[in-house]
Order: C-alpha cells, then structure tokens, then sequence
C-alpha cells in the first residue's frame, strides 16, 4: 500500500497478455509442441538461459533457435512468458561478462533489435554455452556474412491470396488515366540499362523521346531521371521524382535536363512555372555541389521555382531514432518526458517531413501546378514525400490494397534501399547507410491516421505488421535494394510476398471507423501540439504502458465490422430491390473505377 | 414571481426557448432562429401580456429587431436591490463584425446586449442565423479604438476568443462597459439560470435525482453497517454538507455533532463509496482541528473505530492525506493538523501531497497561454508544455487515486481521504477512485449521480472556485480548476480505456463549460445550504434535465462502450497522458476531422440501434 504509486496498475495480468501478443501471426502453434515452426523453419538448438527481463526481473527459460526465430518459454511455474522474435531483428549480439565476472546473471548476451528493444540472457559459464549460442546467432541472424540463404527464401508458406500479385504497375498507371495525351509508358529501363534502380516501366513525357532520357539520365544522379508518380485526375498537374541534377562546383548545364523538365512544365498548361521541391535544407543542397551534385538554378531553368524543404538526411534521422530509444527502453525516461522527447528531435522531424508533402499536395491540388520533387539521390526522402502527397491526395492509397500498392511503387519498385537502411542479414550493425527512413514514412501515415480515424481502410496493427516484417525477414517484399537486383533473385518465385499474408486475412487489419470517400484530399495537421509519440509502437514492450486489454478492443472492432458489412449488404439489397423496381438492372458500382477517365491507350 | 409565469407564457416564448435551448450545447455558437412565420410580424404575445408592459419599442421597424428586442427585455426585468440590468446597459446595440477564430467566417450584423446575452443579429440580407453568448462565460474583455470604430476582444470561461469589429468609437465602449459590468455580476439570484426556461423541460426535474439518498438505497442493499443520518438537516453542523450523509450505524448524531466541531467546517468523516466486494469503504472528510495543544476527540476516534468495526473484520484502515507530512504538521500552527497514530488504531497515515488552490490555477492559466500562443517556434511546444506542469497534476491526481482505490481494492482497507478544508483534492480522490473500481459510476447515469453527490453535494465551492478561467486579468482569489482536473483525469481514464465509460468527451466538455458559466443552476453556489437559500432547486432547471434529454445524451454517448466490471487501473507514467486536445486545442485547432469523424461513428450506431429496437439481436456477451 505505501509502495511508489507509480508501480504497476494493470490488474488484468496484462504483461503475460502483452508479451504473448508478440507471437507472429499465421502460425499454427501446437501446445504440445515446444515452437511454432514455419512451413521450411528447422530447429536449430535449444538452451536453458534466464532471461533478465528488464520490467520483471529475471526469469528462468529455456530457448529454442530455429533458422528463422528466437524462442523462450519461462520455465518458472508462475510466468507464462514467451518470447518470439525473429532473427532478422536482431542488429547486434554481444557478450557480457568474462569469464571473471562475478555477481548475479553477469555472464551472457546482449542482443540489440531493431524493433526497439534489447535482450539480455544471462548463461551458465561452464560448458561452452554461450560461445555455442552465440555463434548458432550470429550464423543464422547474419546470413549474409556466413553466405546462408535468407529465410525469406526457404520460407514454405502458402496462403490463398498471391501478394505478388497486388501490384502490377500496367494496372495501376491505367487506374491513373495513363498513358494519355501527354505522357506515355517507356520501356526503356527495362533491362535497367538506363538506371539500374529504377523499375522496369516508367512513366515519361509523351514527347520525350528514349534517346532524350539517355541524354537527361547523364546528368542526374545515378540516372535517375524524373518520371511520373502520379496524376491528378482532374487538373492533370503531376508528381514527378528523380534525383539531384549533377551542376558541381562549376555549375554546370545540361541542355537536354533543362529541355526535358520545360517539356514536363508543358503538360499542363494551367500554371506557367514547374515548381520543384528539393527535400533537402539549403546548405545541405549547396554543399553536394562539391560532390557533383546540386539543385536547378534560376539562371538554368527559367520556368521553375524551387523551394527548399529542409528535411535533413539520414544520419541525423538514425541519430535522432537512437535517442528516442534511449528516453523509452528499458526504463521511459520519467521525469522530464516532454523535454527529453523534444530533445531527440524525432517528432521535429516528422513534422517537417508530413509539412514537406502537404505542401506538395497543395501545389497539385489547389496550386494546380506539376511539382518535381527530389533530394540527392531521390530514394529515401523523395520516396517519405511522395508517397505521403499521393496518399494525402488519393484516397485510393488509404484502402488496404491501395496502400500495399503505394509501398510497392514509391518505395519497392523505385529503390528504396531497403536491404542497406534496415541492414537484412548483415552484421554490421553500424553501417552508416542505415537508417530508419521507412519507419517514419509509417509514423508519419500513422500521425494521419490519429488526425482523420475513418479516412483510412487499415488499422494499426497493419502499421506494425509492416514493420515488424521489414525486419523479420519471412517475406521477401523488403528483400534487397532494388527491382533488378529482386529480378536478379528471383524473388517472386522464390519467397512469399507480405501482402499474402495480410491480404489472406483482412479483417484483422481492417479499420472499422472506414468510411470510404473518392477525391477528398486530406491535409493533417503538422504542427508539433497534433502529433504525437506512437506509443504503441515505440514503447509497446514496456507492459507498464498497455492500456485496457487489447482482446476487448479488438473484438469490438470486429463487432463493428461485422455491422458494417450487415448494413452494407442491406443497403445493396435495398439498391437492387430499387433498381429492380426501376426495370434498370445497370446499377453502376461506385469504386476506385471512377477514377479512370477513359481515354484510349498506347498498347 | 413575475418573471417564470412570464417567460412560460404561451407559445408566443417558444421561439426564444428554441434558441437558448440550442444555444447552450458544446459545438452550436450560431444558432438557427426557429420562429413561426405568423409570429415575425407582431410583438409577442408575451411582451403585451407582461405585467410591466412597457414595450420601449411599440412600433417594430423589422420584423428581426422586434424579437431582438423583446428578448432584449426578457433579460433586464429583474431587479436586483434597487437596481435594473438596463442600468448597466450603455448602449442597445451597434453594427459590428464578429471574429470567430482562424476557421469560421466572420458574421456581420447588429450587436444587442441584453441582461444575460450577447446578441448578433445578421442584417436583413445576411443569413438567417443568429448569434447568441452567455454573457456570465465572458471571463476577460479587452477594447481598443483607433479612428471611428472599435474592437473588443473577449475571452471566454470555455477558452473561446472572440473578436468583435464595432462601428463607432462611444459605442464600442458603452458595449464594452456594459459587458464588463453584466458578466462580472456577483449575485446569483439575477443570473441567467433563473430566467431560462428551455422549452421541453419541466422545473424541478431531475432535482431529485441524485442526492445522497439515492445512493444510500445502494449502500444499505450492500451492507447494514452505515445509516443515512439528517444530523445536518438545517445546516448547523456542517455550512458545506448537504442536509442528509451516510455514517456508520453505531454513530449517533450527538456524537456526530461533537465530530464536526473537531474538523474543519465541520466536515466529520462520511462515506463516499461502499466497496461490496472487499467490504470496505472509501471515506472522506476535512483536517482534524489538533491544533498545537494536539487535542483529540473521542467522538472522532470513536467513529473511525467503528469504520473499521463494519468492514470485515481485521481490515486496516488508511488515512489518505493530500498534503505533504510537513505541511499537515505545519497546519496545527493554525489549529488543523493530522490525525494522531497513537489516538487512531488500526489507522495508517500516508501523505500524498497534492497541488490545490493558487498553484493549479496558475498552471491552467500558462497552459492556456501556451495552447494560445501560436507564434512560438515548433521546437519550444514540448517543454513549454511540461513547464506548464499541468500533465504533473495530471499524473499526480491520478496515482494518489489509484492508490487510494487500490488500498480499497487490493488491501481490503478502510480508506480516509482528507486534505485541509476536504472539498478540493480530497473530492478529486475519492471521486476519481470511484471511477476506477465501481462500474456503475462509468455508466452516463452513475457518471452524473457522481458528479452530483461527490462534487456538488459534497460541496466543491463551484462559486468561488470557478469565477473565472484561465483569461481573467484579476488576480486569482478563490480560482482553482480542480474540477477541471477532475474532468481531464477522466478523459485520461477514457483514452487508456476506450470502451469502459458510457459517455464521451462531449459530456466531459459540457461539464467543463457549465461549471464556468451554465443556463442551468446545477453548478451554481458554492454549498447546499446556499443553493436552498437561492431556492436554485425550484426555481431554475437542472443540467442534469437538459444533457438527459434524449436527443442531447445520445450524442453525449461512447459509441464504444462495453460494461466492464473489473476495476480500470490507468497508466500514470507520463507517456500515457496526453494533452487533453479536445479541450485547451478545441478553439484552436480546425475541428474538422476528429469531430466529423465522431459525428460519423455516432450516426453508424444511431442506426444499429434503431434496428436492434425492431428486431432484438444478441448482444455479445464480454
């Protein structure tokens, strides 16, 4: 009674719940059976470890490694503690302790995640079972170094839906209105000979011709030149990405980039200038003229206006996440919460981030002018906006295929460099090239998810399984760079894709609040008093913060679905029943169709 | 009286009924003038029939001014010692431009203040909305002139700030001179709920709702150990109790009698919640009067014994004090102080300081401050926000009641919660633990019961204690937003738990406007003995009528709710709480999404109601 009242108030032995929500999904998991194992997981070894659980104290377990996961059962008869994590979260395993090392539980591992969180497991220091174990981790976490196969490869999953097959960009340019009058489709990456991040089909100026996209791709960074993302399908201004023009020190020009980019400007004829948003902050754009880089001047490029959006680039966005695990794990930093928050800039730099793409949706939508956007070299913040304008202008995006599709354009397809930012399978945990760029992109769609509740087709639990499988490594959909080095694997036919998983079963992640509007276009709030910590991911393994049981809310929200759809089905009958009494039978469904304007195409 | 038999008249006041009903909800500030076309082109039947029918304005020049005016007169006819509201009244009205923030359009028309109201009338081609303000909720008011017009700022009890553009220098400060004289108005016999009478609503209506005997019944289905007892029928006892309280049964009223006069204002220990589970009991009361002699009282012992001798047997008992150690022992300089361990066995003391009165009050004004000041650089919010030190109060409140709660629930103890006076922390404590452990309170009914019987009858000084919000210039005498704190800790409660309370933020934030400033008399004086003076139960209308109409509490409802009969035990770490954005952002953010996105979800259930009314469907069972 007169113990901290800050201590544990959650009454419904929410810890147990909340460590065993962590368990994957899609698994059968067999009591009688010590680990759920995956169709193509093999076990590799089992140990008796304790773990040292930095919110309960020590607990005697006893750990499995398969080639795909972690697993600890407690084996203490009050504690129903499991712990499931895959191997391609871990970033770092260390040990602790020597073989001098005295005290309680000083001899062991330290393992590093990804996902925000470290595991310690104190061992016996007789028998060798900690080099063991060290060694079976960092063999089958690290793969890459010890030329394993990824588990995304002998994963033998099957489900009933094919995520490969949600994203076919044909498709998703037609639903655009493409190609029309003035842009068309070029095959001419399509043995990524012109740039070999790009995807295969890109979206490009009808005239423009292929030998004019040689002639630009020069003098763009890494070739990649600008090309179409999206259209609006009213006013027809679009959103074109590429990468930093290469001026240099001596500022140099290139006639055919300047041509090109006059070119795009002429698609629409409601604005007389191209705007262009360079992502970066101004000094930063200046500085990589030393490196050959740069930004589109005035003198240059006499139809644009350039605008700086000061986002910073991914060092300082690592450094900033680093920090933000630093206030939240093991121990929340209590005491000046707010003030260390802001101190770690993060939301800082979401803010400016979800600022940079209403700026572009407001350019497109309400400016009515085509905006070219890119950063250095177009893959990492120029992917953060956008996808986030799209996403803020299409409401095609906010269903949950829509948004699989969006992920898979401005970020699969056109080389995020997935496999160098999360670090799949490497074990250099400090490489300089990672960084949590994808996961803000997420915290930044979750921010407006909090703004607009029913704008969205998915929940938050979608949010997390994404991130929790950017690291997991089960599905190939983050695997590698770009799409020739995954053509080059083969890894459509070679592993299951996310979307299979998450599209096999819906409902789980589907937002019951749902209301589905066409062409609204929706603009969060990005000031620093609307947004806020994702506390549910960012520190969902403190179990002091689980609120009232997940189970109940959940099942709530299904309760709510399955109304929805009772009265979905209701009003349909109601539709036919008056369209029957009409003698019309065409009753014409309204859906993303609407979206195509007919307009006959190039094929 | 005159004035009630007056404004119930006929139908001829419907329309004015109409108005103000609609014009005191959380959202609706323009309000649609909803008259019958025959009734625009006559004075109102009501105005001729009065008995002082000294209609100034006999001849209408429009049909809009006339009933403009006639409510005009509704508002000044009281005289309060001599003195009319007209007399306060500079000007009858001017042409003026209202500024309602960076999201509505502004509203020009004529500007008419009345005994109680603000009026803005569109011109003849605007719109046919009129606009209408409580001028009891205008906490601060700032004029400048420049040239030949005026503007008038004026803050508001519910954070609203408003701006008003005036033609004509003189009249932009007879308005300003009449508001500032009209919402600073002390007496609370002239105010506004005393003349409102919303139609729909019968006078003396859900009066009877919720005093302490209502919950007596509950308490003595649970348990024979406690008694309703009227020792305080006339007041003498105790000036802040109501006339009815519940005590242990083996106490009788001499003795209780000799209680009060060893606690502060006489406010000896009585139960606030019967826990029936564990048998135990949360009580509360004020500071001992130990004073430097430490003087002890055995009628108080005696009582406290007899607390623990009703609950089960061996139950320890905890005496909850919200202000530091040092501080209880510091008030027997002035005569209070703690209870004695040796005096009270079986009796724990624990100290759980608590910030009241000045302090809170100053860290709601720079809160507000802060949420105002929309020029400060985007890296400065977050500590800004923690300077303010009201998520502190936050947490704070809400772990010393979990503590509480959890002494109830978890130690099966007596508990006492006492500060100094007991009508401030101490009712936010046993309030809120309530809440926690008692599923019934988090119902819409038992949420109000709660609000009722723990604050109002309790008596929380709602008088002094909420004369003014966060923009009053004056210097903070008796202000203090507990109450406030109270409503953001459920609203915490609310969040962690989405489906465990019936009612949503609407309901918290129409207590919140009603506490500073309200058409109804629910919140009015500071104590029952003054509301029986003011006769407040007969002669105005109780808010718990108007939010119980149907069409008013359905969308005062969670969607979401779900009974849960377990106790809620929120997170008080400080990455659980939040702004309470609803509430210090809701003037200033765009209300756009969040509210449409409610409004959508209400209607989603409105309509599963209305089938689950035709063709009853199981409910699930959780």
């Amino acid at each position: 009674m007169a113990s901290a009242p800050t201590s544990k108030y959650n009454s419904h032995s929410l810890e147990n719940e909340s460590i065993k929500r962590t368990s994957r999904d899609g698994v059968n998991r067999d009591l009688s059976e010590a680990v759920p194992r995956l169709p193509g997981e093999t076990r590799i070894t089992d140990k008796e470890v304790i773990y040292i659980c930095p919110f309960n104290g020590p607990i005697k377990g006893r750990v499995y490694i398969t080639n795909y996961r972690l697993y600890l059962r407690s084996l203490e008869t009050d504690s129903a503690l499991i712990l499931d994590v895959p191997l391609g979260v871990i970033s770092r395993i260390e040990k602790m302790g020597g073989a001098t090392s005295r005290g309680e539980n000083s001899y062991g591992l330290d393992i590093t995640c990804k996902d925000m969180r470290n595991l310690r497991f104190a061992l016996k220091q007789e028998g060798h079972s900690r080099r063991d174990m060290f060694e079976i981790l960092t063999r089958y976490a690290f793969p890459l170094a010890h030329s394993l196969p990824n588990i995304g490869i002998l994963n033998e999953e099957k489900f009933n839906v094919d995520g490969w097959m949600v994203y076919n960009p044909v498709e998703e340019y037609r639903r655009q209105g493409l190609p029309n009058h003035h842009w068309r489709i070029t095959f001419i990456n399509k043995c990524y000979e012109l740039c070999d991040t790009y995807p295969a089909l890109l979206v490009v100026p009808y005239r423009a011709s292929d030998d004019d996209l040689r002639r630009v791709a020069t003098f763009r960074s890494r070739n990649r030149i600008p090309v179409l993302s999206w259209i609006h399908p009213e006013n027809k201004t679009v959103i074109v990405r590429c990468s930093q023009p290469l001026v240099g020190m001596s500022g140099k020009r290139n006639k055919d980039d300047e041509k090109y980019l006059d070119v795009i400007r002429e698609t629409n004829r409601q604005i007389s200038k191209l705007t262009i948003y360079d992502a970066r902050p101004n000094v930063n754009a200046v500085a990589n003229k030393a490196t050959g880089g740069g930004y589109e001047s005035d003198d240059a490029y006499h139809n644009t206006e350039l605008f700086f959006l000061d986002i910073h680039n991914i060092h300082v966005m690592r450094e900033s996440l680093k920090k933000v695990k630093d206030i939240v794990y093991p121990n929340v930093e209590e005491s000046h919460w707010l003030s260390s928050l802001e101190s770690t800039h993060w939301l800082e730099h979401i803010k400016l981030v979800l600022t940079g793409a209403i700026q572009v949706a407001d350019k497109v939508s309400s400016g009515k002018s085509s905006v070219l956007v890119h950063c250095s070299d177009g893959w990492d913040r120029t992917a953060q906006l956008t996808s986030l304008a799209m996403l803020m202008l299409d409401s095609f995006y906010r269903s949950i295929e829509g948004f699989e599709i969006l992920v898979q354009k401005e970020w699969i397809s056109f080389g995020h460099k997935f496999a160098s930012r999360i670090g799949h399978g490497d074990k250099n945990h400090a490489d300089a090239d990672r960084s949590p760029i994808f996961l803000q992109f997420i915290d930044c769609v979750w921010q407006m998810s909090k703004q607009f509740p029913t704008a969205f087709e998915f929940n938050e639990r979608f949010l997390i399984t994404i991130l929790d499988h950017l690291y997991s490594c089960r599905f190939g959909t983050f695997l590698y760079n770009c799409e020739s080095a995954r053509e080059k694997q083969k890894v459509t036919e070679r592993t299951v894709s996310l979307w299979s998983l998450i599209n096999s079963n819906k409902d789980k992640y589907k937002n019951p609040f749902y209301t589905k509007e066409i062409n609204r276009v929706l603009y969060p709030v990005a000031s620093m008093r609307h947004l806020e910590l994702w506390v549910n991911y960012y520190i969902r393994w403190n179990p002091r913060i689980k609120q009232q049981q997940p189970n109940p809310v959940e099942q709530r929200y299904v309760e709510l679905l399955a109304l929805r759809d009772e009265y979905i089905q209701r009003l349909e009958e109601l539709q036919l029943a008056s369209s029957a009494k009409l003698s019309d039978p065409s009753t014409s469904p309204s859906g993303p169709s609407q979206m195509m304007p007919h307009v006959h195409t190039h094929f | 009286m005159d004035e009630i038999e007056f404004s119930s008249t006929g139908s001829g006041w419907g329309p004015r009924s109409e108005v103000l009903a609609v014009g005191w909800g959380n959202s609706c500030e323009t309000v649609r003038w909803l008259l019958p076309r025959g009734l625009l082109n006559s004075c109102p039947a009501g105005v001729a029939s009065c008995p002082a029918s000294s209609c100034p304005f006999p001849s209408p020049r429009s049909p809009r001014l006339t009933l403009l005016e006639s409510v005009l007169l509704l508002g000044p006819r009281p005289t309060t010692g001599g003195m009319e509201f007209s007399e306060l009244i500079r000007t009858g009205r001017a042409q003026a431009k209202l500024l309602r923030g960076p999201e509505a359009p502004p509203l020009r028309g004529t500007l008419c203040v009345t005994g109680h109201h603000l009026l803005l009338s569109p011109g003849p081609q605007g719109t046919s909305d009129l606009w209408l303000l409580l001028l009891r909720s205008v906490d601060s008011i700032e004029k400048r002139v420049s040239g030949d017009s005026g503007t008038i700022t004026l803050r508001c009890k519910d954070l609203r700030v408003l701006q008003l553009d005036i033609e004509g220098v003189e009249a932009t400060l007879d308005i300003a001179r009449s508001i500032e004289a009209l919402s600073s108005l002390e007496s609370v016999i002239t105010s506004f709920p005393f003349f409102y009478r919303p139609k729909g609503l019968r006078l003396g209506d859900a009066w009877h709702f919720h005093p302490p005997e209502r919950y007596y019944k509950r308490v003595a289905r649970e348990t024979n150990a406690w008694r309703l007892s009227e020792v305080n029928e006339d007041f003498s006892l105790c000036l802040s109790y109501p006339r009815a309280v519940i005590v242990p049964r083996a106490v009788d009223d001499d003795a209780l009698a000799r209680c009060a006069r060893f606690r502060q204002g006489g406010r000896f220990p009585v139960l606030s919640y019967h826990h029936a589970p564990s048998g135990t009991v949360l009580l509360r009361s004020s500071q001992p009067l130990t004073g430097p002699q430490k003087r002890r009282c055995a009628e108080d012992e005696e009582l406290l014994r007899a607390v623990l001798a009703g609950a089960r047997p061996g139950a320890p008992g905890f005496i909850l004090d919200t202000r530091s150690a040092q501080a209880a022992k510091q008030a027997r300089v002035t005569g209070g102080g703690t209870e004695a361990k040796a005096a009270y066995p079986g009796w724990k003391r624990l100290h759980r300081p608590l910030e009241r009165g000045r302090p809170l009050q100053e860290s709601f004004v720079r809160l507000v401050e802060a949420c105002g000041d929309l020029e400060q650089s985007m890296d400065g919010w977050l500590s800004q926000l923690e300077a303010c030190h009201w998520l502190a109060h936050v947490k704070e409140a809400l772990s010393t009641a979990c503590l509480a709660a959890r002494g109830v629930e978890r130690e099966e103890a007596c508990v006492l919660v006492h500060g100094a006076e007991g009508t401030d922390s101490t009712l936010l404590v046993t309030s809120l633990a309530q809440l926690i452990l008692d599923p019934l309170s988090r119902t819409m009914t038992g949420f109000q019961e709660l609000v009722e019987r723990e604050w109002i009858q309790a008596g929380h000084p709602f008088q002094l204690r909420c004369a003014h919000s966060a923009f009053s210039h004056a210097c903070p005498k008796h202000e203090a937003p507990t109450f406030l704190l109270f409503l953001d800790c459920v609203w915490q409660l609310g969040r962690q738990f989405p489906l465990s309370l019936e009612f949503g933020e609407g309901l918290l934030l129409a207590l919140f406007e009603h506490a500073y400033a309200s058409p109804f008399g629910t919140f009015l004086c500071s104590s029952e003995k003054e509301r029986c003076l003011c006769e407040v139960r007969t002669r105005t209308h109780s808010l718990w009528s108007g939010l119980n109409q149907p069409k008013v509490r359905r969308k005062l409802r969670n969607p979401l709710y779900v009974p849960n009969p377990l106790a809620i035990w929120p997170s008080v770490e400080p990455q659980s709480l939040r702004l309470w954005q609803g509430l210090f952002l809701r003037w200033i953010r765009p209300p756009e999404p969040s509210q449409v996105a409610w409004e959508k979800v209400w209607q989603r259930l409105a309509s599963k109601e209305k089938t689950e009314g035709c063709e009853p469907t199981s409910k699930p069972q959780l």
